[in-house]
């Protein structure tokens, strides 16, 4: 390389240097400076209005003996466990019937990703009280039949099972890039498929789901991190308390009402450095057994 | 897909999220307006008291006009949030309400500025033994705007319609009475009405119980206080009645603190604070409300009747130069009728004497009944309450949860009180 050239690029180097320094300062000023803080408010006892007073561990113990603590950790890991699956496991399917080559696909497309720009949103969890509540759709509908039905949003054995279903119509997302994978599965492979005698069910099994596991990972990645953090629907259903009995009380929200309810902002901070290590912990894990399961095509 | 297909459709999406993120930000600034002295006035309420506090507010910037006043405004809860953040970044506004819960969590953390040196805000209408309430930890630094009572709202248009009397405040009017009257409605009346919504979570009936007991919500000293036994029998009384019928399920009522545009039209009465039936009774307008004092227990301890006053301050970093537009701030919403004729009275009958005399002139059936009440227990002889300690924010919160554990049969009455009264315990030592 010349001198000329590497000046050149030098000199590029430092324009992209400079345009990434409004990146760079609202990255250390809105995540990097208030992580840190955070990591030293966990182990701090700090209501906002006092000075934080260095309690070390304390907080994390405290987690050991706090129903409210374990109970926010069920709902979550339930959460995670059921609603993820079964999204994706939505989402693949509808992508499957879109990628048939419909009429009207691109119509069909965006009404399903609908719900995923209004799943997270307050009109969307109102909308739920509706269909749900005592005197919703639901119950209107059973009440047809002779069966009255009670609220399902105030029972326990319910309220949880309305934010799974919650979150599998949100499947938009998911979908949009099941059907972006599905897309780039070279059409002669099939065909070949085909050729061998291989049927719809055959052809799915042994070319489709290899082919798509980096996105079926990708997609299991997502989604899995963003239901640990699910927060908006429970606060709005259950107005903020995770109710009734606990039974929608997911860790976000958990946090939230130690860090603004309760002002116990030490504890809040432990508890979300607890979340984060979690989060972690299973991404890790999910990469350390992709490595089984998950194809790529240059591998 | 090969890895570098992977890591296109990853990158992808981050940028695209990336780019989402940075579109949803959104800028703001002071609402502006001409003035020597600007100050920052914070309350919360419903979208009508926004309203009408805002036009209020303009109505006195236009009387004085060196005094801009910017108005900020939001729902009860993400009030309490927003002054948390406010107070951690010191941007305190100079004038702001005090939710009942933080009191005196402000007070120890010195937020509030000192009341009675201000010589723009007039205390010549209170009686001493006003003053005296109005302190904290004698203190005169908030400033009390409203007076609540405990009350019972009832229905009288449904009452009447329904053959039910509701007893008048007297002998008669016990708690026992009115658990009879609500589970005998519940079981028989034409529109399947029940008595009243589950609300062991009332905390001003709930502080009458106790104090008709010769116990009290909290002590002087800033501890829980009331005793096990105190809260089990008030959720005992609850629990009995939910039972028997006179009170709605958690399904029928979507859960505890209901919505009283949705179970208005399914109950007779209500469990509240008098200034409420200013609001409430307007989701209802062909109907008629009425209120009543708390039932009274038998053996009630003289001065077992309180008054709840809502509170605001002046912040203690104000600058020196606008604290007498402050003072004068204060002055226009306690002192001077004018701004009730806008603003009503959904924070309660008035502190000051003569205001409330000449509100009487302008107000609403529904406000005339509230001052009635209020004015009533006011005259009645009362011993002192005291605020909500340090560390006690969440414990309406808390209680709302463990009568739910209640009703849903998974935690029995002497369990849930202790575990409340514990957990309660637990939260101030933390603060302490």
């Amino acid at each position: 390389m010349t001198s000329r050239s590497r000046f050149y690029l030098n000199r590029q180097g430092r324009a992209a240097h400079v345009f990434l320094i409004p990146w760079q300062l609202g990255f250390l000023l809105i995540t990097a400076v208030p992580l840190l803080a955070s990591l030293y408010l966990a182990f701090t006892n700090y209501d906002i209005l006092n000075p934080p007073e260095w309690t070390g561990l304390e907080n994390f113990q405290r987690m050991i003996h706090d129903d409210q603590f374990w109970a926010s950790v069920r709902v979550t890991l339930i959460y995670v466990l059921v609603s993820v699956p079964l999204q994706l496991a939505f989402a693949l399917l509808l992508a499957l019937i879109l990628d048939r080559g419909l009429s009207g696909l691109a119509f069909y497309r965006s009404a399903f990703y609908l719900p995923s720009l209004l799943g997270s949103s307050v009109a969307i969890a109102i909308l739920w009280r509706e269909i749900f509540g005592d005197d919703g759709l639901i119950n209107k509908g059973l009440a047809l039949i002779g069966i009255h039905g009670e609220s399902w949003l105030q029972n326990p054995s319910t309220a949880l099972a309305t934010l799974i279903v919650l979150n599998v119509w949100t499947f938009g997302s998911p979908m949009v890039i099941f059907l972006a994978g599905l897309r780039q599965i070279p059409d002669e492979l099939y065909e070949a498929a085909r050729v061998d005698g291989a049927g719809i069910v055959k052809q799915f099994r042994h070319v489709t789901v290899p082919l798509l596991t980096p996105i079926i990972f990708f997609n299991l990645i997502l989604q899995t991190i963003g239901a640990f953090q699910t927060f908006t629907q429970a606060h709005i259903i259950s107005g903020g308390t995770g109710g009734p009995a606990n039974s929608t009380l997911f860790y976000t929200l958990y946090i939230y009402q130690q860090g603004f309810v309760a002002f116990d902002m030490g504890y809040a901070s432990a508890l979300a450095w607890v979340l984060m290590a979690a989060i972690a912990v299973v991404t890790a894990l999910h990469f350390l057994v992709s490595k089984y399961w998950v194809f790529y095509g240059d591998s | 897909m090969d890895r570098r297909g992977f890591l296109k459709v990853s990158l992808g999406t981050g940028l695209a999220a990336a780019a989402v993120a940075g579109c949803s930000g959104s800028g703001g600034g002071p609402s502006g307006g001409g003035g020597d002295v600007t100050l920052r006035y914070a309350w919360w309420g419903n979208n009508i008291r926004q309203q009408n506090y805002t036009k209020a507010l303009k109505q006195f910037s236009t009387a004085n006009p060196s005094i801009t006043i910017e108005p900020e405004f939001a729902d009860y809860t993400a009030f309490q949030e927003r002054m948390t953040t406010q107070i951690a970044a010191r941007d305190v506004p100079d004038i702001f309400w005090i939710a009942s819960p933080q009191v005196m969590t402000y007070h120890k953390s010195k937020l509030y500025r000192k009341l009675d040196d201000i010589p723009t805000l007039k205390w010549d209408d209170y009686s001493k033994e006003d003053l005296e309430t109005f302190k904290l930890d004698g203190q005169l630094n908030t400033l009390p705007f409203g007076i609540f009572t405990p009350v019972i709202r009832y229905n009288e248009t449904v009452a009447t319609a329904d053959g039910v009397t509701i007893p008048a405040e007297g002998p008669g009017w016990t708690w026992d009475a009115l658990a009879e009257l609500l589970v005998a409605y519940s079981k028989n009346n034409p529109g399947k009405r029940k008595g009243t919504p589950y609300a062991p979570d009332h905390d001003l009936t709930f502080e009458a119980w106790l104090r008709q007991r010769g116990e009290q919500l909290w002590t002087q000293d800033g501890q829980v206080g009331f005793t096990v036994d105190g809260l089990g029998s008030w959720l005992d009384w609850w629990e009995k009645l939910r039972k028997a019928g006179g009170a709605l399920s958690l399904s029928e009522q979507e859960g505890m603190g209901p919505d009283w545009a949705q179970v208005g039209k399914k109950v007779l009465v209500n469990f509240g604070n008098s200034n409420h039936i200013i609001d409430d009774a307007k989701m209802f307008p062909k109907e008629k409300f009425r209120l009543r004092a708390a039932p009274i227990a038998a053996g009630a301890p003289a001065g077992h009747k309180y008054l709840y006053f809502p509170r605001m301050a002046i912040y203690q970093r104000i600058d020196d130069g606008n604290l007498e537009a402050a003072g004068k701030v204060l002055d226009y919403n306690v002192n001077n009728a004018e701004m009730l004729k806008t603003v009503r009275l959904t924070m309660g009958a008035p502190t000051n004497p003569k205001v409330a005399e000449q509100a009487a002139a302008f107000a609403s059936p529904d406000e005339k009944e509230m001052l009635a009440v209020v004015a009533k227990e006011r005259a009645a002889e009362r011993k002192p309450r005291y605020e909500a300690p340090p560390g006690s924010s969440t414990w309406r919160t808390t209680m709302g949860r463990i009568c739910e554990e209640i009703a849903l049969g998974k935690t029995a009455v002497p369990a849930g009180a202790k575990k409340l009264v514990d957990e309660i315990g637990a939260g101030i030592k933390r603060a302490a």
